[in-house]
């Protein structure tokens, strides 16, 4: 080795060309190991232990009166805006089958309902022109006109005990459950209106539940029932991994 | 955080609100090679994201409060004078200079780097609570101006993270391997220093330049 001055042998020993060769085999073993994976399968109980924290987190960040704003010259998504649905087809209610469409709004209520599209479209209206946000990183404004979902509270008069809300539909068997005060944020609608047009079979007619304090999942659309409940149900993209809470 | 970001971005690969354009990512909807990604799906990598995403601000958090306590903050803040020595070491570098410039701990491109990583670091954090919340914490989306801009200041934060590190990597085992081993030890040989050594990217794997010193004549046999 002295016969080489050019190899460089440190005071403690470490010769350098072994830290190289070993150290960047070592990175480029752990790289490949992890490229396009899921990762370790045994950090599975450590994520879901983050998503319970997070979950904590982000509802104790939750306030009433956060409201979502559009930026000053934002362009309405229009006939941009993606159209999902978990059905082969688009969901249609089929009133020669399935009978005259009601959205029914039951579980832990004084009043449980089965309204029709014109009783809906009797109680408090409004339009808000807000952010659509997607899990997928996309955003889209639209206007959406329907009731307020405080208002519909009001009207099944909402039993305290009713801590979440079950939103079904007839898009297969679709659902999402959400958090009672994430429902009763002042701009959750259920909504039967798009940009001033009435909302069509490819965002969820008859109606939905549509809020920007929720990412896109969570917004069920061709609703057919309304259940608050005292404990979380799920969901279908929840069910699959996906983030319960998905708030925005 | 950055395979994971990537899998979460390959969602959807564009930063344009639907219905307009984006004037200022040349590759709108190209996705980023898979092989650079981590997480497996979009829901995977969320879950991943936002777990490790407390430990990247835990991480910073005890970086800058020790950096705090033992000083050495006062080696990171840009000074008078750093853009102009750093552009003698970037002159140093492409040969335009022959003497490696005078340098203490470290030279002023090292001392922009180190500074701008944190700073790039910060960024990334806030402007990734700004499009985790945005409407929880519109204030803070509203600073990076609204949801679309904020996503892309968080990109570019990770990008700038990325380039840095590769780049202090690249000058760590091409300029100064010597400092390698001294990483764990603490022991560091001044005269194996660059500045000592004059060194370029690479300089240590180069013959030298100075001629060897003429060959003794072989002893004459008896």
């Amino acid at each position: 080795m002295s016969a080489n001055p050019r190899r460089f042998v440190s005071v403690n020993g470490i010769d350098r060309r072994d830290f190289l060769i070993r150290g960047s085999g070592l990175v480029s073993a752990a790289f490949l190991a992890a490229c396009d994976s899921r990762g370790p399968k045994a950090a599975d109980k450590l994520l879901k232990y983050a998503e319970r924290k997070n979950l904590a987190v982000e509802r104790k960040l939750f306030r009433h009166t956060s409201m979502d704003v559009v930026q000053a010259g934002a362009h309405e998504a229009g006939n941009k805006l993606p159209s999902y649905y978990i059905a082969p087809t688009v969901p249609v209610w089929e009133e020669s089958v399935r009978g005259k469409w009601a959205l029914e709004v039951s579980g832990l209520v004084g009043n449980p309902v089965r309204l029709t599209l014109a009783d809906l479209q009797k109680l408090p209206q409004v339009s808000n022109r807000v952010n659509h946000y997607c899990v997928e990183g996309w955003t889209a404004v639209e206007t959406w006109t329907g009731v307020p979902f405080t208002e519909l509270a009001r009207f099944v008069r909402l039993d305290p005990r009713a801590r979440y809300v079950d939103f079904q539909s007839f898009d297969d068997d679709y659902h999402e459950s959400w958090d009672i005060e994430s429902a009763m944020h002042k701009q959750t609608v259920v909504a039967y209106g798009l940009d001033g047009k009435p909302l069509e079979p490819a965002h969820g007619a008859p109606a939905r539940v549509y809020s920007p304090v929720k990412l896109g999942y969570k917004n069920t659309k061709y609703l057919t029932k309304i259940v608050f409940m005292p404990q979380m149900n799920g969901g279908y993209w929840s069910d699959q991994g996906y983030e319960w809470y998905g708030g925005v | 955080m950055v395979g994971s970001g990537l899998r979460i971005f390959n969602a959807y690969p564009a930063f344009a609100r639907k219905g307009e354009m984006f004037c200022c990512y040349p590759f709108e909807h190209k996705p980023i090679p898979d092989w650079l990604t981590f997480g497996g799906w979009l829901g995977g990598a969320r879950h991943w994201h936002f777990a490790m995403m407390w430990l990247l601000v835990v991480n910073g958090l005890v970086y800058l409060t020790f950096i705090y306590l033992h000083g050495e903050w006062r080696d990171l803040v840009p000074r008078k004078g750093d853009i102009r020595d750093s552009w003698q070491m970037v002159k140093f570098y492409t040969f335009r200079r022959k003497d490696h410039p005078h340098q203490g701990k470290n030279n002023a491109l090292q001392k922009t780097a180190y500074f701008l990583l944190p700073v790039f670091g910060a960024l990334a954090v806030v402007t990734g609570f700004a499009i985790w919340k945005p409407v929880q914490l519109s204030w803070l989306t509203a600073i990076f101006g609204g949801y679309v801009w904020a996503r892309y200041w968080h990109f570019i934060a990770m990008l700038a993270m990325v380039i840095l590190s590769i780049g202090h990597i690249f000058m760590v085992f091409a300029v100064d391997p010597y400092s390698l081993p001294s990483m764990i030890t603490g022991n560091y040989d001044p005269s194996h220093s660059p500045e000592a050594r004059n060194a370029r990217p690479f300089y240590h794997l180069f013959p030298r330049r100075t001629p060897a010193p003429p060959m003794p004549p072989p002893p004459e046999a008896t």
